[in-house]
């Protein structure tokens, strides 16, 4: 072979080379996506192989994805008149109670609640982002973040990366873990062939993973108290599931938050109960007002 | 002219870069929002004259006094399927998200959202086309494009016609626009709308509304048959309210002890400062406790 020849093929090879690199790099950049380290075919039957340096989890607040702090206000667009106003006695259309829920809510009496020390039951964590208000949401250390509602002057706390001690007392507001949700392996078959390998030849289940875009919270250890400010219970063996995501709509820039909460309670509901409630930010304090609890008004 | 090797080889050099920037990734398929969906939509807004939370103006107000429920049995009305922004919202319905693909290519340019009642559906494109020109046709569900923002896929509708933001007659002008956010939780599809309208809205106007996945779920088909005209509503009349004659309107206000001034919506009462104003209002005495006047 003449050496003109065999460095050409040479180039050749070095350029095939260089191209799958760059196709893969490619494949790896995709708009919101960060590389993950590659596992060796998990999904294929191959021994799990962590081929990356293990690095100490991140705080959540290092992790948050997006910004929820500040001083958020409510726009009831929703079930206006159970939540701006305090709703009649029974009036619960839109809660599935099963029959022991409806015999409870029944025994509503607002008056014995506020003089027997009771009136935050319908400030508690199923029902306080449904009660008109603002919010104030910042870091209180690197792994919690704290909510302040000016209704009913509540505290939530978020906390990252811990779990409800065995010992945690029932409160009100509960115990609520939180986690940074979205992030998930996208298959990057292009279909044209069939699942990635890597360069030892194993498959490899997902090469990209998609950011974390969203807050999730479970609250438990709850103190039984009301989902409604007319007394619709919800008991100690409920758990509250909340998705938090904020946006910014880009016809009017104003930046939204908005609250997903699914109330899962076997000894008064029949199914999940979901609610919604939506806040805009605000930039600064304005129109702060802390109150204490009322039994028999909406906030 | 003969190439030799090396020529060959140098010219590769030039054309595998290229390689590079062939398509390399799906197009779509951010999050899994294909499939049957189960309604968890709270209906609300369905008695007459419950204008609550919603921002609307002056003129929105009036077209909504306007409105009288025999309107529903015009021939016309019958069979007059709800717009997609609406029908998610107030009819308690099952979806169905198919993706949408080019006839012709069989590659997905978009997803395809399918209601229930009354079968409207809806187009989403995420292949990047642009709107038709403004003076182009307006359709129920109006023409949509839209992207995926991380796990959310979010569109802008516009080209909608005139219809409703409630079941009782709240209007939505067709100079309208949806924003719409598609985010699934798990097993749970949230919804959320933010509707924008110069002509009777003052602010943005936001719900927000939650499935379940129900991959068992069969979506009967809707039949719906027009009735001869005059059958129900004489021929040749509109059923309507004029400007202050409307005795239905503070019916919802009576029945549920709200200040009648307050039902009648405004940017103004979705704020929690409205609170201490709503306590200053009157309220109409309690006559009623029924739901007679529900048109939902």
């Amino acid at each position: 072979m003449k050496p003109g020849t065999f460095l050409a093929r040479a180039a050749c090879v070095c350029a095939v080379i260089a191209t799958f690199s760059l196709m893969l790099a490619a494949q790896a950049g995709t708009d919101g996506a960060t590389a993950v380290p590659l596992i060796g075919g998990a999904g294929a039957g191959n021994a799990p192989q962590a081929r990356a340096e293990v690095q100490p989890p991140k705080s959540g607040k290092a992790a948050a994805p997006k910004d929820f702090t500040g001083y958020w206000v409510s726009v009831v667009t929703e079930l206006w008149r159970y939540r701006m106003m305090v709703p009649d006695k029974d009036d619960y259309q839109y809660v599935p109670l099963n029959p022991e829920g409806r015999k409870v809510a029944a025994l509503w009496d607002p008056a014995k609640d506020q003089a027997s020390g009771n009136a935050c039951k319908s400030y508690a964590a199923p029902a306080i982002m449904q009660v008109p208000g603002r919010l104030h949401i910042y870091w209180q250390d690197d792994n919690t973040l704290r909510v302040d509602t000016d209704s009913g002057t509540q505290t939530r706390l978020f906390h990252f990366g811990s779990s409800a001690p065995a010992s945690e007392t029932p409160t009100w507001q509960g115990f609520s873990v939180a986690s940074w949700q979205g992030a998930e392996n996208v298959d990057t078959r292009d279909g044209q062939g069939g699942p990635v390998q890597d360069a030892d030849g194993r498959l490899v289940p997902g090469r990209q993973m998609r950011q974390a875009d969203y807050l999730k919270v479970v609250t438990t250890h709850l103190k039984p108290g009301y989902l409604q400010k007319n007394g619709i219970p919800f008991s100690a063996n409920a758990q509250l599931e909340e998705d938090f995501d904020t946006f910014t709509d880009p016809y009017s820039h104003a930046t939204w938050l908005t609250v997903t909460s699914v109330v899962t309670d076997p000894q008064y509901l029949i199914e999940p109960h979901f609610m919604h409630a939506h806040f805009k930010k605000q930039t600064d304090n304005s129109g702060w007002d802390p109150t204490p609890c009322h039994a028999d008004e909406p906030r | 002219m003969k190439l030799s090797i090396s020529d060959w080889g140098i010219k590769l050099l030039w054309i595998l870069p290229l390689l590079v920037l062939l398509p390399t990734r799906p197009a779509q398929a951010q999050s899994d929002i294909l499939g049957e969906w189960s309604p968890r939509v709270y209906n609300d807004g369905v008695d007459i004259g419950d204008y609550t939370g919603i921002p609307l103006n002056q003129a929105g107000r009036l077209r909504a006094e306007s409105w009288h429920p025999d309107q529903i049995d015009l021939p016309e009305n019958e069979c007059r399927p709800h717009p997609i922004d609406a029908g998610l919202r107030v009819s308690v319905s099952q979806l169905r998200i198919t993706p949408e693909l080019d006839p012709d290519t069989g590659q997905q340019v978009g997803y395809r959202l399918h209601v229930a009642w009354q079968q409207p559906e809806q187009v989403i494109y995420t292949d990047g086309r642009p709107h038709p020109s403004p003076n182009a046709p307006h359709w129920w569900s109006g023409f949509s494009t839209g992207h995926w923002e991380g796990n959310t896929l979010v569109y802008f509708t516009d080209h909608l016609k005139e219809a409703y933001l409630t079941r009782t007659g709240v209007p939505r002008s067709s100079k309208s626009t949806v924003t719409t956010r598609i985010h699934r939780y798990g097993n749970y599809l949230n919804i959320t709308f933010i509707i924008n309208d110069p002509a009777y809205l003052t602010e943005p106007y936001i719900r927000e509304y939650s499935w379940v996945y129900a991959p068992d779920q069969v979506i009967p088909p809707f039949p719906c048959e027009i009735v001869p005209e005059g059958s129900i509503v004489p021929a040749g009349s509109v059923p309507n309210f004029l400007p202050g004659q409307n005795d239905l309107l503070y019916n919802f206000a009576k029945e549920y002890g709200i200040p009648p001034e307050a039902t009648l919506g405004g940017a103004e009462t979705t704020s929690p400062d409205y609170i201490k104003k709503l306590k200053t209002m009157k309220t109409l005495p309690r006559t009623t406790t029924d739901h007679f006047h529900r048109a939902g």
